[in-house]
């Protein structure tokens, strides 16, 4: 081993702990003085053998046994996602159910109909003689103020048939 | 607002990222998060399963020992004050655990605390010509086997693991000087049976 006195600082050059300035230092040291040359040699051997032979392991079964042992989850990477998809589904079913039915006309000019008009159409349309409301029709509003009523008119057509 | 509920809960912890630092991780696994642990595990466990490899030389009883060291490393998580000092407080843990590993299944110890150390080995190899093949390791795991469990375990934590002598020594136990010393025997006489492995030569 050295003995030339700075044999203790050579093991923070090889360990890469020694500020920048003092490791030039001594490296320029160990190239004039044979003893720390040697040194220097076997502790920067030493590092390059650890280095390599670090990470080479297969180490990814080893957490089951961790887990199994202390009663721990195993995470997953999606429950924070699958978390945040269930509100967005829970907060649209509550928005649908609170939120009043329309009651105005539909952009596209059809009528939007309340529950008392829907059953009255299919009491109509599965009737024998079959109505219809015209299109043009005034109609007014049913009395529970959902929707609206159009006076039924028995077409022509019908009469003549019968 | 259950939107902003449900978002202030995932927004109550930071998402863990290697660049996480070990303290922020040992809080949080401290307050039950079991991520954060699991951060932990996958940050150190190769290198605590290197390091009990090289004390129990057996991959089986290494790949016990790892799992026992962590599941313990866990059960005492709220023992560790020094939140950033995670790794030299594991392998202290993983140390212990080797140990009994060792005396439980009944293997023979090298000793070699009574040899006479080596003195200094000349020549010297060239480090930019150190190449770690199959050969060289199987001397170099050989090497490290013929220390002593505790001069072995001080050497790999220093030389493979990158510890401090503070640390070392707060692990073992052991005053400074004592593990320098202990380091600087283990180092002579790993140096004397690789001499011939990295420059042909007898010591």
């Amino acid at each position: 081993m050295s003995r030339c006195g700075r044999t203790a600082q050579l093991e923070a050059v090889a360990m890469g702990e020694a500020a920048p300035a003092l490791a030039a230092e001594l490296r320029a040291h160990s190239k004039q003085c044979a003893l720390c040359r040697h040194e220097l040699n076997w502790l920067e051997s030493e590092s390059s053998l650890f280095r390599q032979r670090a990470g080479r392991d297969e180490v990814a079964h080893l957490w089951k046994g961790v887990a199994q042992r202390r009663g721990l989850e195993t995470p997953r990477a999606w429950p924070r996602v699958l978390v945040a998809m269930a509100a967005a589904a829970a907060l649209v079913l509550l928005v649908g159910r609170v939120a009043p039915r329309p009651t105005s006309l539909a952009t596209d000019g059809s009528r939007s109909r309340g529950t008392e008009e829907e059953a009255l159409e299919s009491s109509m349309l599965m009737s024998p003689g079959s109505f219809f409301f015209p299109a043009d029709e005034p109609c007014s509003k049913l009395p529970s103020g959902v929707g609206f009523q159009c006076s039924p008119v028995v077409p022509a057509s019908f009469l003549a048939s019968r | 607002m259950v939107l902003v509920h449900v978002l202030r809960l995932l927004q109550r912890q930071p998402a863990i990222t290697p660049e996480t630092p070990d303290e922020a991780l040992v809080r949080r696994a401290q307050q039950g998060e079991s991520a954060a642990f699991r951060a932990l595990f996958e940050r150190h466990v190769v290198a605590v399963r290197r390091f009990l490899r090289d004390l129990v030389r057996q991959s089986d009883l290494a790949d016990d020992a790892t799992q026992e060291t962590f599941a313990r490393a866990h059960a005492q998580l709220v023992k560790l004050t020094d939140h950033d000092r995670f790794k030299p407080w594991v392998l202290g843990i993983a140390r212990n655990v080797a140990f009994e590993a060792r005396r439980v299944r009944q293997h023979d110890v090298l000793d070699d605390e009574d040899e006479g150390t080596p003195a200094a080995v000349i020549p010297s190899p060239d480090p930019e010509r150190v190449l770690l093949d199959a050969e060289l390791e199987k001397h170099f795991t050989e090497a490290i086997g013929t220390l002593s469990e505790n001069r072995r375990a001080a050497l790999l934590m220093r030389l493979d693991h990158g510890l401090g002598y503070e640390d070392i020594a707060a692990a073992f136990g052991w005053s400074i000087p004592t593990v320098k010393n202990e380091i600087h025997r283990a180092r002579l006489k790993l140096r004397a049976h690789l001499l011939p492995h990295l420059t042909g030569e007898r010591p």
